[in-house]
């Protein structure tokens, strides 16, 4: 949104209307926002009342300049009605990590909207959201292909599709509803994708692409995912060549990664993400992105090297993925002893963050892998 | 627009541009100044929650 959205003279009007705060999660500066605000995507886009303490409002995603007028217009307008106080305090849950709890919020508020209530679409989908956070994929896509008709051509009805869709695809296989519900918002999302009117970002028509190609996936559809990943990749080739600041270009580059590492072409990456290491020499991810690439073709060594000066400015949780990154290619490469120095030293990296930003899982993960490594 | 979860996980978040001028003074990384500043202007705080990667 730095790139695209903050740069859009168009929202200079709401600049004196609020204090504006930009929080990096992988930033240990910020564990005490982090404990207090759960964060479940990113990008998630708050507004805090003027104590800094109660959520007045709570958007998971990006927003192009439009959609963030409207939402920051919406912040400004009267909530008297009873749906108003039931989305406040939905949206409150939520920010609190309660997610059945938020979700039945939000269908409490949904179920008591008036005709045409101007918050539907945001309710209903942090709503589907709030059900997919909380593991309920079933509830979430048959809720989504429901609220889906009365948000067709619209943003929220994009998200809609796509969310739902991501549901149905991690259904159990043997489940009896699964096959009708990927059908069915398969189409939906394919059809939101080719709106041409509708005001998302094309890091967000991306997106929209990660869902179908995982949709594809469920159905063991080989042929149709490589199908997709390829116009996924020519879609993200295309975006990034209008482009007008390396800021804008970098946006699609872990996109194109994981399109070029799905089609087996990780060689293509090479150049853009050279490019984007010159452009930004202090930033981790263009090399820890190259570590990805060169891993994939066996150029071990300078998977090794890439990873290593990703980690010499990498910090936050995503540095234990870069290190991981590097014991595996050490492992490739039959170097056990110093995969297991890498994952050693990821395992203490993991200890040293704010309990905030520590994931039992992980650390656990890589232990698990040192062992392993061991035999 | 809203992602899914594994979208999401696997979407690029954006740098801060050296050369786009922003609109929007944003403080970086740091609540309690916000909140400070909140209170003193009377102001809600909007916050983006992002990753650099």
């Amino acid at each position: 949104m730095k790139a695209y959205v903050y740069t859009d003279k168009s929202l200079e009007r709401f600049a004196g209307r609020f204090v504006w705060l930009s929080v990096n999660t992988e930033n240990a500066k910020n564990a005490a926002f982090l404990a207090k605000f759960k964060i479940p995507a990113l990008p998630t886009l708050l507004v805090l009342d003027e104590r800094g303490e109660s959520i007045v409002l709570r958007y998971v995603g990006g927003a192009t300049a439009g959609q963030l007028t409207k939402l920051l217009d919406d912040v400004r307008r009267k909530s008297g009605t009873t749906p108003d106080a039931v989305l406040a305090a939905a949206d409150k849950l939520a920010g609190e990590g309660k997610q059945k709890e938020a979700a039945a919020a939000y269908l409490a508020a949904l179920s008591n909207a008036p005709k045409g209530w101007s918050r539907f679409g945001r309710t209903a989908e942090s709503y589907v959201l709030a059900l997919s956070s909380s593991g309920d994929n079933e509830r979430c896509a048959t809720e989504a292909r429901r609220l889906l008709p009365a948000q067709r051509r619209t943003v929220s009805g994009a998200t809609l599709a796509a969310v739902g869709l991501g549901c149905a695809a991690a259904l159990d296989e043997k489940s009896s509803l699964r096959s009708d519900l990927l059908a069915a918002l398969d189409t939906a999302t394919r059809a939101a994708f080719d709106d041409a009117k509708l005001d998302i970002s094309a890091d967000d028509r991306s997106g929209l692409y990660i869902s179908l190609i995982e949709a594809r996936d469920a159905v063991k559809d080989a042929a149709g995912a490589r199908k997709l990943r390829q116009e996924w990749a020519r879609f993200l080739e295309d975006a990034a060549a209008r482009a007008r600041t390396p800021d804008q270009r970098t946006v699609y580059d872990s996109h194109r990664l994981s399109a070029y590492l799905g089609l087996e072409t990780p060689e293509k990456a090479i150049a853009m993400l050279e490019q984007s290491e010159r452009d930004f020499p202090d930033d981790y991810n263009p090399p820890a992105r190259l570590a990805a690439a060169y891993r994939a073709m066996k150029k071990y060594d300078d998977a090794v090297a890439a990873a290593d000066r990703a980690l010499s400015r990498a910090y936050g949780p995503r540095k234990l993925t870069i290190f991981r990154t590097k014991a595996e290619v050490l492992a490739a490469q039959g170097d056990k002893p110093a995969a297991r120095a890498a994952l050693a030293e990821a395992v203490a990296y993991a200890h040293s963050l704010p309990a905030v930003q520590q994931r039992q899982s992980v650390i656990t993960a890589l232990e698990k892998r040192s062992r392993e490594l061991e035999e | 627009m809203m992602r899914t979860l594994a979208a999401v996980l696997a979407a690029a978040t954006i740098a801060m541009s050296a050369s786009a001028a922003e609109v929007l003074p944003f403080i970086e990384d740091d609540y309690a100044k916000a909140v400070a500043h909140a209170k003193t202007k009377k102001l809600p705080i909007f916050v983006e929650a992002w990753a650099p990667w």
